[in-house]
């Protein structure tokens, strides 16, 4: 975190030596949330590049008393947002699908025995980019409850919520990918 | 199989916990077989979810962010130089124009004196030198614009 704020430091003075630590540190985690948050390759692409010169831009702003990663990951999810709303508003409308009833664990539980990541991963490209997020962040990223919620801007309860939510469309989810693929 | 509990199972697989639900889950489970199941399926997602492939950018596309970064610094630092380079002629032509106005007016006065004759008024001095002043500044100006223009239709 000390080298987040020495680099960050460099970046506010024009030194773009602080740009490639910060990078080589964040990089990774970066672009898998811009994967998975807005689910295409290229725009993810484009989104990660457009972050890295807003935080360029915007590094004065930046409170190096708070750790880099949070802050960074608001940039990206800001500019993301925004193209998700002008591409297809509706996509970030929070969407209410039927969870899986109690009474499907027995398929759910062969479909599992069976259960790739791969698997794990197309069911996850079939939820909605919010589901996508904090699913991403909890699992991915190993954020805590309370990085979460402050990430996504919410209280804790919520975040909590958000992420009971995610978890059971993603589950049923997957139970639609079991029923279908024992159907054929 | 308890409701409250069965939502909690979720959470657990995730670690999204409190303490003393933790607790609460791991008694219920001991006693309940139906939600002992449901936690093992859960276990499954949790576990497909923590090994999902960790995809990264291509090098090329952390090459090309550098780059790009990069050229925003140096431009930014250009237009900061600029932007003081502008204050500092500013300033200078301003306490030029002010201390112009003693000069003239003790150049107009002397020069009368030596020729023993009066020369014009030292202000419509003033003013032609004032104007002669704001017309070559317009003129570097306007030459300025032009070939930042044509340098930008380059780039």
């Amino acid at each position: 975190m000390d080298a987040d704020r020495e680099d960050a430091a460099r970046l506010c003075q024009g030194d773009t030596s602080g740009l490639a630590g910060l990078m080589r540190r964040h990089q990774d985690r970066l672009f898998r949330y811009l994967l998975r948050l807005l689910g295409d390759t290229s725009v993810a692409e484009d989104v990660f590049q457009q972050t890295w010169l807003h935080v360029a831009e915007r590094i004065r702003r930046y409170d190096a008393s708070r750790p880099f990663g949070p802050w960074l990951v608001t940039v990206a999810r800001n500019l993301a947002l925004d193209l998700l709303r002008r591409q297809r508003p509706s996509s970030l409308d929070e969407v209410d699908e039927p969870l899986a009833s109690a009474s499907g664990s027995d398929p759910l539980q062969q479909a599992m025995a069976r259960q790739s990541a791969a698997r794990v991963e197309a069911a996850l490209g079939g939820l909605g980019p919010l589901d996508r997020e904090v699913l991403s962040l909890r699992f991915e990223d190993e954020l805590e409850l309370p990085q979460l919620a402050a990430t996504l801007g919410v209280p804790l309860p919520t975040a909590k919520a958000r992420l009971y939510r995610a978890l059971e469309r993603l589950r049923a989810k997957l139970l639609t990918g079991a029923a279908t693929g024992s159907a054929r | 199989m308890s409701a409250h509990v069965t939502e909690l199972l979720a959470l657990a697989a995730a670690g999204a916990l409190e303490t003393s639900e933790s607790e609460r889950v791991a008694a219920h489970l001991a006693l309940c077989a139906a939600c002992a199941a449901r936690a093992e399926e859960w276990r499954h997602v949790a576990d497909g979810m923590r090994r999902l492939p960790q995809t990264r950018p291509q090098p090329v596309l952390v090459a090309r962010t550098r780059e790009a970064v990069e050229a925003l610094v140096a431009e930014r630092a250009e237009r900061a130089f600029n932007r003081a380079a502008l204050a500092f002629v500013v300033g200078l032509a301003w306490t030029l124009a002010i201390f112009g106005w003693f000069v003239f007016d003790l150049v107009a006065g002397e020069l009368a004196l030596r020729l023993a004759r009066p020369i014009g008024s030292a202000a419509a001095w003033y003013a032609a030198y004032l104007l002669a002043g704001w017309l070559a500044a317009g003129a570097a100006a306007v030459m300025l614009g032009r070939r930042a223009q044509e340098e930008g239709r380059l780039v």
